[in-house]
């Protein structure tokens, strides 16, 4: 009987204008917009590749430890096709310093990209899925039971011992089976195109991020079909449903995200918090001072200050400390760093090596202090009020099926920020083979005359993106919510239709 | 006979959902618009008004000295913010609100670089992990949401009225068929701007009762004509509507039609495009800007290597040569950074006269231009920038000429009057719009929108007046 009815549904739906129509339009607006996107990433490759170069270049030529500047490149996810997320949004450029701990807040933006570009706004494929897919599943749904209602074909249907759950499950399953065709062969398309494009290469496991994407359509596919379905039930006539539909629609994936995030839109972050926290900070810092000058005192050089007075030849001498109250970023810079420097300085020199060889140990100490702490402010101040705002948009489909795609892809805060734990990680190896060459006490460190720095040996940096596992369980909570509301939504349809009259 | 079929078309939709489900919506839309303009304005003012004091302040305090005020240069220049940023937001994030007017501060010797004009970039993302939005304005609110529903409304007048057959029983009569299309056009139009016009004259009267935001007489005319552009876009749409509506036979058939339309042009047309059309041009990168900047450096130098190191013999002609070094070094900058400043401005309109093929980008250009925001605006806030600077310039010469003990050589200290400066004397910088500019820039997207109209519209007719019924 189930059968039957499937097969029936299943052949109204196709041989409809609006499949036709939809499908069309689908596939498009996705071939279209892949190609450009494709395009955009082969772009931003580009953009990474030379800069990693560039960069390895520059530091090739830098012949002191203290002035080498180790620049770390996010590089561009391909999955950012699917959906960009924070992907090209949040910096891409890292600069490693021994006295601070990285995050995403100093990164810098490289890429040949003109900054006014931002004034339109960027488009992925998830875009285009949560727009088009939800408007053809109301479309397909609203006249599911209302129509049939209209013209008699629901009495029709159930005067034959056909019980109203198995009537709502035909339709559910094949209206679905129908949905899913603009959505696979969309998916295929694309997948074509990234695979003849010559710069993607895509791995097995991206392959099964996709295949999380495509689950997560299906869900969000199924969400609205279903609140379409409930519209039909609980209506009598097809043209309230449709406008019902319409409005729903247009509320949910129009209106709700912009309005909820304008009301909320309050950039002051917890001031005291902030202030409490870059009070304390300050006061770590001022202990390493103390320190710092009760070694000079202890030492023996006579009329010497930090910089030990020295003054050389195409270098130069800094001594700042440095904290930005908004992402409480704090920073003790002292560099001291010169090719050359004149013989009456020279008698100085063991004593700044003695000097640095406690300072620099001391600094990356104090530094990780101050991370922690800095950690913990950042995820009240910033962090949190930002995934308030994404829970809050949750409460439209479309906010749901956005995290859940971000997370297959990798593109959301937590896979942007894997790459700056890996930063952080990478800068404990560089901190340990400084270490264990003896590099802070070297007189290559700050000084240049006799031997210059060595770079060869140091390790480099590589960033893979966690594997598909941790995309999974970050991206589970938000599938799952919308398994959630398609059963919710199917009982409260079963509910409302076994007792509405016919 | 018009009028009659618009009242009844009238008398149908005020019952209807959709009308109630509009009024809501636009309703609530518009609340959220004034609520936030009357937090983030007073906002937006303090933050400028502070701003050009401290420039001012700066530079009284430069004018002790000709010398200096001529080294240091005019400070900076801040866009003022226009009170209709309700109406259009224009990206206005993107766009920076500042440009520098001052010293590059390199010193060799007595010499000191001078000012030159220089337009930083603002890239708000880039610390930012919130999530992304269209911003509620009166663009979104008419571009998005007021072009669906005024589909909505005629997605069904012609073929809904077949389909229930009142169509052939009203066209038994002796009524023209214009007759009944331009009234359920005029129906339509009427039965959606009553919310709109409702939920406007809300949104006006809760900002206009707010103490923070003042509104001019001239400000008031341009909300008119910003009104007057929503009315022709909805009738853009509302023909739109209409013409498939007499095409199709049925009403479903014609909402899909439209709904797909609908997503495609205004949903993803103007990005789509605005992302192929950047590729068209690329302009100077940050790293061939740094090279080219270097290049003129290291030429300049190789041309004044004799001059520009100091001399102990205060000569004319050295210090007439590092005069020359100092001014060109200044020039050659300046040029620079705006040729690099034209070649993105340059991409931006390329991509911005592409996507006008969508109705909503149309809008939403006309609405920035009357509202005194985004793009145009700050075209227009550069414009007054460069003369500026030239008068700037004119006024340090002119005043050196005054001073009979000047060597008058501008760029070296000992060659230039080091009098004071009457700060009152000193050019002012003034940031101002004018309604016919403003005019001019739209008048294209402006044509384009009443050609789009009269072509949709006569297409309606036409389909209308062959179809069968």
């Amino acid at each position: 009987m189930l059968t039957t009815l499937i097969r029936r549904e299943l052949l109204d739906n196709l041989m409809t204008f609006r499949f036709a129509a939809a499908l069309l339009v689908m596939l498009l607006l996705v071939v279209a917009n892949t190609a450009v996107l494709i395009n955009d990433y082969e772009r931003r490759l580009g953009d990474y590749n030379t800069a990693v170069k560039t960069n390895r270049q520059e530091l090739q030529k830098k012949k002191m430890y203290a002035d080498g500047e180790i620049v770390l490149n996010r590089p561009p996810n391909p999955l950012s096709i699917f959906n960009v997320g924070l992907d090209k949004r949040l910096g891409n450029e890292l600069w490693l310093m021994y006295n601070t701990v990285p995050t995403l807040w100093e990164a810098g933006m490289n890429g040949s990209d003109n900054p006014l570009l931002n004034l339109f706004s960027a488009i992925d494929l998830g875009f285009i899925f949560e727009v088009v897919l939800s408007l053809i599943a109301l479309m397909f749904a609203y006249d599911a039971l209302a129509g049939e209602r209209e013209r008699g074909t629901l009495r029709l249907v159930l005067t034959n011992s056909v019980s109203r759950g198995h009537l709502l499950l035909a339709k559910y399953i094949s209206a679905m089976t129908c949905l899913l065709v603009p959505v696979v062969m969309s998916l295929l398309f694309a997948l074509i195109l990234l695979t003849t494009s010559a710069a993607i290469s895509l791995r097995a496991d991206d392959f099964l991020r996709i295949g999380g994407i495509f689950l997560a359509s299906i869900a969000y596919l199924s969400v609205f079909y279903l609140i379409g379905l409930l519209i039909s039930a609980i209506t009598h006539r097809t043209s309230t449903a449709l406008m019902l539909a319409m409005f729903v629609w247009g509320f949910l994936v129009l209106v709700y995200p912009n309005m909820m995030l304008a009301t909320l839109e309050t950039s002051d972050i917890p001031q005291e918090r902030a202030a409490s926290a870059l009070n304390h900070i300050k006061q770590i810092w001022e202990e390493f001072d103390r320190e710092r000058q009760r070694f000079l005192a202890a030492d023996a050089f006579p009329g010497e200050d930090s910089k030990f007075n020295i003054k050389g030849y195409w270098g130069y001498a800094v001594e700042s400390y440095y904290q930005n109250r908004l992402t409480l970023f704090n920073i003790y810079d002292r560099t001291l760093a010169f090719d050359e420097i004149d013989e009456e300085y020279q008698p100085a020199v063991p004593h700044v090596q003695n000097y640095h060889r406690f300072l620099i140990p001391l600094t990356i100490q104090t530094a990780d202090r101050t991370w922690l702490i800095r950690k913990e402010a950042l995820v009240d101040t910033l962090v949190r009020q930002a995934n308030l705002k994404r829970t809050l948009l949750k409460l439209s489909p479309l906010g749901v099926y956005d995290a859940a795609t971000q997370a297959w892809a990798g593109t959301n805060l937590l896979g942007i920020r894997d790459f700056f734990d890996a930063a952080r990680q990478y800068r404990q190896t560089v901190i340990t083979y400084y270490e264990d060459k003896d590099a802070f006490g070297a007189r290559e460190w700050f000084l240049a005359d006799k031997s210059a720095a060595d770079w060869s040996t140091l390790p480099q940096f590589s960033f893979e993106r966690r594997s598909v596992e941790i995309n999974a369980k970050r991206a589970l909570p938000d599938m799952m919510l919308l398994l959630m509301i398609s059963l919710v939504l199917f009982m409260a349809i079963f509910l409302i239709f076994v007792r509405s009259e016919v | 006979m018009i009028w009659h079929i618009a009242t009844r078309e009238i008398y149908e939709n005020l019952n209807s959902l959709r009308f109630g489900l509009t009024l809501l919506l636009l309703l609530a839309l518009m609340l959220t618009n004034a609520v936030t303009h009357l937090r983030e304005h007073p906002k937006r003012m303090q933050k400028y008004h502070d701003a050009i004091t401290n420039t001012r302040n700066a530079l009284t305090a430069r004018a002790d000295n000709l010398y200096t005020l001529a080294q240091k240069g005019p400070g900076n220049f801040y866009k003022t913010p226009s009170p209709l940023h309700f109406c259009a937001e224009g990206g206005e994030a993107f766009i920076p609100d500042v440009v520098r007017g001052e010293s590059h501060s390199w010193r060799r010797g007595a010499l000191k670089s001078f000012w030159r004009l220089h337009y930083p970039s603002v890239r708000p993302n880039l610390a930012n992990i919130r999530p992304e939005v269209t911003k509620v304005d009166w663009g979104f609110i008419v571009g998005y949401v007021l072009s669906l529903t005024a589909l909505l409304f005629t997605f069904d007048a012609i073929a809904g009225e077949r389909e229930s057959g009142t169509l052939r029983l009203m066209l038994a009569n002796a009524i023209p068929r214009h007759a009944v299309l331009l009234g359920k056009f005029l129906g339509a139009l009427i039965s959606l701007l009553i919310p709109f016009t409702l939920a406007t004259l809300m949104n006006l009267l809760v900002i206009s009762t707010s103490r923070s935001v003042q509104l001019t007489a001239g400000e008031w005319g341009r909300l008119g004509i910003i009104f007057i552009i929503a009315i022709l876009y909805v009738c853009l749409f509302l023909a739109l509507g209409l013409l498939v509506s007499a095409r199709m036979q049925r009403s479903a058939v014609s909402l899909v039609i439209l709904l797909l339309a609908w997503v495609t042009f205004v949903v993803f047309m103007p990005s789509t495009l605005a992302t192929i059309v950047r590729g068209f041009s690329s302009p100077m990168s940050r790293a061939e800007f740094q090279e080219r900047r270097g290049q003129l450096d290291t030429a300049l130098k190789e041309q004044y290597r004799e001059y520009i190191r100091i001399r102990n013999t205060k000569r004319y002609a050295v210090l007439q040569e590092q005069g020359a070094y100092v001014t060109k070094d200044a020039q050659q900058h300046e040029r620079l950074n705006r040729e690099r400043l034209a070649q993105e401005i340059q991409q931006v309109k390329e991509a911005r006269a592409i996507i006008r093929i969508s109705p909503v980008a149309l809008v939403q250009h006309l609405m920035e231009t009357f509202a005194g925001t985004g793009f145009e605006r700050h075209l227009q806030f550069l414009e007054n920038v460069q003369p500026y600077a030239r008068q700037f310039r004119e006024f340090i010469i002119e005043n050196d000429g005054h001073d009979a003990e000047s060597l008058h050589l501008i760029g070296v200290p000992t060659g230039m009057s080091q009098r004071k400066v009457e700060p009152a004397a000193m050019p002012r910088f003034k940031d101002t719009r004018s309604l016919n500019r403003d005019f001019n820039t739209a008048a294209v997207d402006l044509l384009l929108l009443v050609l789009l109209f009269i072509a949709l519209m006569s297409g309606a007719y036409l389909a209308f007046v062959r179809a069968e019924i």
